[in-house]
């Protein structure tokens, strides 16, 4: 029977690290805390530091300032140590010409499995990503999408305490993307830590407890979503109706209006212009007709992200 | 100490190039062949039969097991018509003013013992004319036995059979790291490219996974020395067995073969790891010249082949000190001297201390290698990080 829940108490806790490659500075003062069961993302266009931040918490490379601890139980670690560990790196591959079950075997035996316990979490995890039937095929011969899940579950088969996990969604369809979020949620559910690095924020805005939105090495967002909503200097946008014939010539000209998108008829969605507020933009609509709805529009992450990368006056590497 | 982890990687390591249906096949097709060549050579031996020879009339010379000398009396056109027709001789010898002719049908390997009979009678002939009798001619073909007796007590002699196993280690040596040489850069940079490296990072420190890797491809170099030690014996019986001579394994000197033992399994350790630490270092072997210096790790054996006639020169004695030649060396000095015995001691002690240095430089190029990500690192950069005493 496998153990579906573990019950551990851990708190991983960066402060201030920095790193640079030769004269590219990859992070710059990066601080966040993860505590356990929460699925944390690092979100940023490809350059961002998210990847060189990952690999300073693995330990591959160790961070020019700063530190990096971790608490596990009772202890104290400066370093996440390898037995906590479960990792999907950016540049991943198993052993191509080896099974499913000899790839996952081997590394379960390599994380202190015994034979027996990596088979039944190999048939728990292969159960829930379809692949039960296809555990003595070769790696080659399946699809980049199944081989990815081999991958996912590779990281996780030892049940670490915490999961990190690089771009797990890059290189997958739709409906696979679809199931690594429900993989995500069930690590949480199964009270795993899940730390994730993505550049698909509608994915994970629905998914991560916290995030660090990154662009450049800094951190130019940070907190829940909700947080980040109301730090958040995204574009103020709101949908109106009006009782009588309003033309877009006539909004157009409106100071605090930014733009104007008409929906339907005297129906418009309309962007607020910076430092104007939402009760002097209602009164120049009010002097036009009369409103029949004002519905004030949230900000996704993606709109967030940019607004806040224009404000400190960042340029966005895609 | 070996970690378990790193005892994990090695049965890995071991395993992934283990084809033992390869194997046994490949084995089983090569005794095959030693079995063929034997038998054809059994059945086919010329000097089981008999052999007539048409030689001029006045010709005196006696017959042989193997040659049954005739004198026709018709000319030699027609005898050579004869001999392409019927076969009523096999090769037909002339003399015409003092030059002496063979005419045959073809090149056969019996007309190389007709020819030393030929030759062995025109020399008594010649004997006879100068007026020397059979046996002063005997005496003087007789070769001079010369006895070599060296004062160096400790030589045993030119060709002892303690030679034939160290010049055998040797072969067997080259055998081992040649299948280590492939194996382990195809084990190391596939890897690489495979993308394997970062996520076994997370699983195994840099060592634990140079460590299985180096013991794991020993054990292959290990394994295939063995095999072809094996093969080599098996096929000597089939070669005996069809030749109908006993098989001779008076040789195989047991005090010799134990020391033998440590230094090649130490030896091989030690170049496994040193081609660990050059396969680390190297991104992609398709772009990169280094895999070239991995053969570096044949030269002990090139160099001990070329001061193997000299056992107590200083040559043999500095290549049987020096950890990175000793284990070629040393055995073979031992194979053909007797050796005090601090000096084995001395060498293997040596030798296993490098060993242990070497795989830990060996553990600090994967890692630094690795931290690069993409980049080859520089002579210089390796260098410097063998000579650092830094492994995480």
């Amino acid at each position: 029977m496998v153990n579906l829940l573990i019950g551990f108490f851990m708190q991983l806790i960066v402060t201030a690290i920095s790193k640079a490659y030769a004269s590219v500075q990859a992070v710059k003062q990066v601080s966040f805390q993860i505590d356990s069961g929460e699925i944390f993302a690092l979100l940023g266009p490809n350059g961002a530091g998210k990847s060189s931040i990952i690999r300073m918490l693995v330990g591959m490379t160790k961070p020019d300032s700063g530190s990096i601890m971790i608490s596990y139980q009772d202890q104290q670690f400066d370093h996440v140590p390898r037995r906590l560990l479960g990792y999907l790196p950016e540049d991943r591959g198993l052993y191509p010409d080896k099974s499913i079950e000899k790839n996952l075997l081997y590394l379960a035996q390599l994380h202190g499995l015994s034979k027996s316990v990596a088979l039944q979490e190999m048939d728990y995890w292969l159960g829930e990503f379809e692949l039960l039937e296809r555990r003595h095929d070769e790696l080659k011969q399946l699809s980049k999408g199944n081989q990815q899940k081999v991958q996912l579950i590779a990281a996780v088969l030892h049940k670490p305490a915490l999961v990190i996990l690089d771009e797990p969604f890059s290189g997958l369809d739709p409906i696979n993307q679809e199931k690594v979020v429900l993989f995500l949620q069930q690590l949480k559910q199964r009270g795993m830590t899940v730390i994730l690095s993505a550049h698909q924020m509608a994915m994970v805005e629905k998914l991560a407890d916290h995030m660090l939105l990154m662009a450049q090495g800094q951190v130019v967002l940070a907190g829940t979503l909700q947080q980040i909503q109301q730090q958040g200097q995204g574009p103020r946008e709101m949908k109106v109706g009006f009782n009588s014939a309003v033309s877009l010539e006539q909004l157009q000209q409106l100071p605090a209006l930014l733009l104007a998108q008409p929906l339907q008829a005297n129906h418009y969605m309309l962007t607020l212009v910076n430092d104007v507020g939402v009760s002097e933009c209602l009164k120049q609509l009010l002097a036009l007709a009369e409103l029949t709805q004002v519905e004030m529009q949230t900000a996704d992450l993606h709109q967030l992200y940019l607004a806040a990368m224009t404000k400190h006056n960042l340029q966005v590497t895609v | 100490m070996i970690s378990r982890q790193s005892l994990i990687v090695a049965r890995w390591e071991f395993l992934r190039f283990f084809k033992w249906k390869q194997q046994l096949v490949s084995y089983l097709m090569m005794l095959a062949v030693v079995a063929a060549i034997s038998l054809w050579g059994f059945f086919n031996d010329e000097t089981k039969k008999q052999y007539n020879i048409a030689v001029p009339a006045n010709f005196s010379i006696e017959n042989t097991k193997l040659f049954q000398f005739q004198r026709p009396s018709i000319d030699l056109n027609t005898q050579l018509e004869q001999m392409k027709s019927d076969q009523s001789w096999q090769a037909v010898v002339t003399e015409q003013e003092g030059e002496i002719s063979l005419y045959t049908l073809t090149g056969k390997k019996w007309l190389q013992q007709l020819e030393k009979v030929l030759q062995q009678h025109y020399r008594q002939q010649a004997a006879l004319n100068i007026g020397l009798s059979a046996e002063q001619l005997a005496t003087l073909e007789q070769p001079k036995v010369i006895a070599m007796r060296y004062l160096d007590q400790a030589y045993k002699g030119k060709d002892t059979p303690e030679k034939m196993i160290a010049m055998g280690t040797l072969i067997l040596l080259l055998v081992g790291l040649s299948t280590a040489f492939g194996q382990v850069l195809m084990s190391i940079t596939g890897e690489k490219q495979q993308r394997v490296t970062e996520q076994l990072y997370a699983i195994v420190t840099p060592q634990q996974w140079m460590d299985g890797k180096v013991l794991g491809h020993s054990f292959s170099a290990m394994k295939a020395m063995l095999t072809s030690a094996l093969v080599m014996l098996i096929g000597l019986a089939v070669v005996s067995l069809f030749s109908s001579k006993p098989v001779d394994l008076s040789w195989l000197n047991v005090g010799v073969i134990l020391w033998l033992i440590p230094f090649a399994l130490a030896g091989v350790l030690l170049c496994a790891s040193f081609m660990g630490a050059i396969a680390a270092s190297i991104d992609d072997p398709n772009n990169s010249g280094k895999s070239a210096v991995m053969l570096l790790t044949w030269l002990p054996m090139v160099f001990t082949f070329m001061v193997i006639d000299s056992p107590s020169g200083l040559g043999m004695t500095l290549l049987s000190f020096i950890p990175f030649t000793s284990f070629a060396a040393m055995p073979v000095k031992m194979a053909m001297m007797t050796v005090p015995w601090w000096q084995p001691v001395l060498s293997l002690a040596l030798l296993v201390a490098t060993v242990y240095w070497m795989r830990r430089v060996a553990g600090r190029v994967f890692l630094r290698g690795m931290q690069m990500y993409g980049k080859e690192p520089s002579w210089a950069d390796i260098v410097r990080w063998a000579l650092s005493n830094k492994t995480e």
